[in-house]
């Protein structure tokens, strides 16, 4: 069991490395963010930006409709997944909890769907859209959204129902509780960590969306239902060579994501080997 | 300056606009007092593309529009022309637009797609019999009007003349190997970054060069429309375009909306680029007298090279619930007012009789080239070769970063034949 | 999850036993029934339903927002749906002329293999390096373990648009770092280098952004399934003089055999649709020559405006993406029977 110091030595080396290799994108993103102009076009980097500027976040925040996509982002993530909740939380309690006739056919759906091809559908989906006259509006994109986070939502909220001991639920319908009231006041208030790590998922799935609205909404200008991935890539191919600016714009749409899942990540990872995900 | 004068016309127009409403207005009142009320909330929805209409002159057409057919409201949307095709295909199936402008080289893509209104009926009350025919051209597919020739427009040298009196030039070059000399000299002035910014897929600049070598970038061949790159013509003028080219230190694989060019010329450390008049510098921006423009030289000095005649049409979409108005939208826009007000903003109107209106240094450096244009030609797929991704501009990305071209200009003279095949 | 359930048994009283069999009605759903009251003979049909009302919402849902898209791409395959049926709403069948079209044209053929060879070095570097990654963690000590979980989980969390920007930033041909870093390690010919202007460059890029994403997840899992293995076969496989080689193929993969099947297919099939990165990143460019099938359905449908061609490519992507995930459920049957 001895090891030499190198042997104890090379892991932490190796783990150093790996760490600022997964971490230089991010720091470079913020860095550049805040870095005045002539540091960043340069043909040395600067590696720390010690003359902070705000300038590139200012010229962000001003850009065309930013605010209404911040708000659009907003809306439709949290309707998508408050949507999903309620609605897995359902059936994930029938399948963790009941056995029925076509249980394991739905769960395999759920396992299917979990893994739908959404990036492929996207002309369908046009088409049903324009059909149904909803281009150009924040609804569909809640919808799908919603289903896109649906399975997993389902598939994680089942791992943790099922971790909350039956015979709890039982003694509280012994103590006269019907078994709805079983659920909503003892099971329910146990899930809650479950919950709030499955929507996270679900927030950065649909946060992230890119395919479906790129090509559901394309109206620009007032009253834009645009996103802001859409406002991201858009920044980024006007003012190409603008690289504060860009950053700046990056950092403001990742922060939010950064922040929430550093905050949730101990549960979140608990959580992460009942069902597969990624952000 | 120029930016002013456009905002001053604007002003002046309106003002005369409303002062001659006082009379107007009451005979409208009284004569379609029942007509007014079929007007009431109804939008008339216009596209416009980004750069085509100056403020002054949509504020003027608003006015006028909505002082016209009371009750009604003109709403003016601005697109970009990054994946416009997609964009105008929705909006033409779902009606969600009634009026659009369209460039020309896309009109008889669009009009035999069945999504633009024929205009035929309506041509001389706004004003057809005057339009200049060869700008009418493109308006019309198997000899039905689909849409109204609305302005026309080629790209200039637009250069800073600061940075040029460092470089110790006296005056814009008259021949192409003037220019390059000029170049030369701005490559090795100091505070120069780009002697000449012109990103590697500017593919209008390269048309323009094609025409000025005799060429075709597509001709017919048996009664079919080939892609014609392989051509010697086409050959020669990419060799110019290359030689233009490697004066830029604009990416190779870019065009020049990615990023606007319009936003980086302002920061003073391009000597010259190719563009638009309102890719030119606004006097906020960039102080006008520091700007100049002249055409991009052609051989000889008798005459510039030959431009990509750019230009837009205005068409009524086929879906609208609003024919009336629309028509009634045209006749206003296209009115000789405010197409001079657009040949006042340095644009060729599409009547001959308005172009001693242009004005304006860009438009004085346009217009002696725009005798040598040419336009993409005119037929329903010629549409499709512009579809992202486009095949000329991947060519000559493809070509400038070392290709070999012949066997290039193959390969995308397939693309571009087989892409004009295709059916609707 | 082990520490609520925990605290959950403290307090879990005995007579919960009594309480019945698995097959335990939902008898009470009506409310206020005391338990003693519960019909004798069976569920009633309301809580037999019970379960089926419960999975109704999802069910339908799925149907709905799922099926039918699905459905309908398979539909729009199989007509000829460009601008100007689109504009007029035309419905033109023309059978299987979309397929036919596709299967024999060589740019079919070209961008399948593009994708598949595409699919199999990501899927190959993310496993690898997740493994590895994972079995760093398990060695590290608790400080630089919690230094290392915090980069990978920076590098997860990142919006993948954010991170796409953030790549094409890195790799600039004038101002990017990776250019200068390469210039000053004595690589001078990177000084100026264009990323974006050659296939292979920009899916060198690409599969570096994917694998960067994608290298947290597998190793967090590895990580998790290492701490599940005894102490004691690690101890008796050393006693046996087996190196750390040996250690890892005779003690920890056949313990986490399940855990890297299921993983390897997972990332197959997220890699092989993946679409935001490739687009974003260059648009399938240069030449169209990054476009993976994703990428190349989205193009000739939206970009070219050829509906039922794109529709065609998505459905063919789908039945190979299907292929792979039944493979997949053909596992994951066989190992879990408590689904």
């Amino acid at each position: 069991m001895r090891r030499s110091l190198i042997g104890r030595t090379w892991p932490n080396v190796i783990a150093v490395v790996l760490a600022l290799f997964f971490l230089f994108p991010v720091y470079w993103m913020v860095s550049t963010a805040f870095k005045p102009d002539r540091d960043i076009i340069s043909r040395t980097p600067v590696f720390l930006p010690l003359d902070g500027t705000l300038d590139h976040f200012d010229r962000a925040v001003h850009a065309d409709q930013f605010w209404t996509m911040v708000g659009n982002s907003f809306t439709v993530t949290v309707c998508a997944v408050l949507a999903s909740l309620a609605i897995a939380t359902l059936a994930s309690f029938a399948i963790a909890r009941m056995k029925f006739r076509g249980r394991k056919a739905f769960v395999l759906i759920v396992m299917a769907a979990q893994m739908a091809p959404w990036e492929v559908m996207t002309i369908s989906i046009y088409m049903i859209t324009r059909d149904s006259g909803m281009l150009n509006s924040l609804v569909p994109l809640t919808i799908f959204y919603m289903m896109m986070v649906l399975p997993f939502t389902i598939w994680t909220l089942r791992g943790f129902i099922a971790a909350v001991p039956k015979e709890l639920e039982e003694s509280a319908m012994v103590d006269g509780c019907t078994r709805t009231q079983a659920f909503v006041r003892v099971v329910f208030p146990l899930l809650a960590p479950g919950l709030m790590s499955t929507s996270l998922f679900g927030f950065i799935t649909a946060w992230n969306e890119y395919p479906l609205v790129l090509i559901l909404n394309k109206q620009t200008g007032e009253g834009t239902a645009q996103t802001l991935p859409l406002w991201l890539t858009s920044f980024q191919s006007t003012f190409g060579n603008d690289w504060g600016a860009t950053m700046a714009a990056s950092t403001l749409f990742a922060v939010p994501v950064l922040i929430v899942f550093l905050f949730l990540q101990r549960k979140a990872v608990g959580g992460m080997t009942a069902g597969a995900v990624k952000g | 300056m120029k930016r002013q004068l456009i905002a001053a016309v604007g002003v002046a127009a309106m003002v005369v606009g409303l002062a001659a409403c006082g009379s107007d207005a009451k005979k409208d009142d009284g004569a379609s007092s029942g007509g007014a009320k079929d007007y009431n909330g109804k939008t008339l929805n216009a596209w416009f593309m980004d750069g085509s209409a100056p403020q002054a002159w949509q504020d003027g057409v608003k006015a006028e529009f909505e002082k016209q057919f009371p009750g009604a409201k003109l709403n003016i949307q601005i697109q970009k022309w990054d994946g416009i095709g997609q964009k105008v295909t929705t909006a033409l199936s779902e009606g969600s637009v009634d009026v659009l402008e369209i460039g020309n080289t896309q009109t008889a893509g669009y009009a035999a797609t069945g999504g633009l209104a024929d205009l035929t009926g309506a041509k001389a009350d706004l004003g057809g019999s005057d339009w200049a025919p060869n700008l009418n051209e493109s308006a019309v597919l198997d000899g039905k009007q689909y849409a109204a020739p609305w302005y026309f427009t080629n790209r200039v040298v637009i250069y800073n003349k600061e940075l040029w009196t460092k470089a110790g030039i006296a005056a814009p070059p008259k021949t192409l190997d003037e220019f390059y000399a000029d170049l030369e000299k701005l490559k090795g002035t100091p505070g120069v970054n780009n002697a000449l910014y012109l990103p590697g897929q500017e593919w209008y600049t390269y048309f323009g060069l094609v025409t000025d070598a005799g060429g075709k970038i597509a001709k017919q061949d048996g009664g079919k429309w080939v892609g014609n790159l392989s051509s010697p013509e086409a050959k020669a003028a990419f060799a110019t375009y290359q030689k233009l080219q490697s004066y830029s230190n604009a990416p190779k694989d870019k065009d020049e909306a990615t990023p606007q060019q319009s936003t980086l010329f302002p920061k003073g450390d391009i000597g010259a680029m190719i563009g638009l008049g309102w890719e030119a510098p606004a006097p906020k921006d960039m102080p006008a007298d520091k700007v100049g423009f002249f055409p991009l030289p052609g051989k000889t000095a008798d005459k510039p090279s030959s431009v990509f005649l750019g230009g837009s049409n205005l068409a009524v979409a086929e879906a609208s619930k609003n024919q009336d108005l629309a028509k009634g939208f045209l006749k206003i826009a296209l009115s000789d007012k405010f197409e001079g007000q657009l040949a006042a903003s340095g644009l060729i109107p599409n009547k001959t009789s308005l172009n001693s209106q242009v004005t304006g240094d860009f438009a004085k450096a346009a217009l002696p080239a725009s005798a040598n244009g040419a336009v993409t030609p005119n037929v329903a797929s010629w549409a499709n070769v512009e579809n992202n991704p486009n095949p000329i501009k991947d060519f000559l990305a493809a070509a400038l970063q070392g290709g070999d071209y012949d066997s290039l200009a193959k390969k995308y003279d397939d693309e571009i034949g087989k892409r004009l095949a295709q059916k609707q | 999850m082990a520490v609520h359930s925990e605290r959950v048994q403290t307090r879990s009283p005995k007579e919960a036993k009594t309480a019945g069999a698995a097959t335990e009605p939902a008898a009470a759903t009506a409310d206020g029934t005391p338990k003693n009251a519960r019909p004798a003979g069976g569920a009633s049909l309301l809580s037999r339903s019970t379960p089926y009302l419960l999975i109704l919402p999802a069910t339908l849902a799925t149907a709905a927002l799922l099926g039918w898209p699905l459905v309908k791409t398979g539909l729009i395959s199989f007509q000829n749906l460009n601008r100007r049926q689109l504009i007029q709403h035309l419905t033109e069948w023309n059978g299987f002329d979309n397929y036919t079209a596709q299967l024999s044209s060589s740019e079919f053929w070209h961008t399948a293999g593009r994708s598949v060879a595409f699919t199999l070095l990501n899927v190959f570097l993310i496993m690898a390096g997740g493994t590895l990654v994972g079995l760093l963690l398990n060695r590290l000590g608790k400080g630089m373990r919690l230094f290392l979980s915090f980069g990978l989980i920076m590098a997860w969390a990142m919006p993948i648009v954010a991170s796409t920007t953030v790549y094409t930033w890195l790799f600039d041909q004038q101002y990017g770092v990776v250019n200068w870093f390469l210039d000053k390690l004595g690589w001078h010919g990177m000084a100026d280098y264009n990323w974006f202007g050659s296939q292979l460059s920009t899916f060198f890029v690409i599969v570096l952004l994917i694998v960067w994403g994608s290298i947290p997840f597998v190793a967090f899992n590895m990580y998790a399934g290492l701490t599940t293995i005894p102490a004691e076969l690690y101890e008796a496989a050393r006693m046996d003089g087996a190196g750390a080689f040996k250690i890892f193929t005779a003690v920890v993969f056949p313990s986490l055999r399940p855990f890297f099947l299921a993983t390897t297919f997972l990332e197959v099939i997220w890699v092989f649709k993946c679409f935001t990165q490739v687009y974003a990143m260059n648009f399938g460019g240069p030449q169209r020559l990054t476009e993976t099938l994703p990428v190349y359905a989205f193009v000739e449908g939206f970009g070219n405006q050829h509906y039922g061609t794109g529709a065609a490519i998505a459905v063919l992507t789908i039945v190979m993406l299907g292929a792979l995930m039944a493979y997949y459920f053909r596992i994951i049957l066989k190992q879990e029977d408590e689904l």
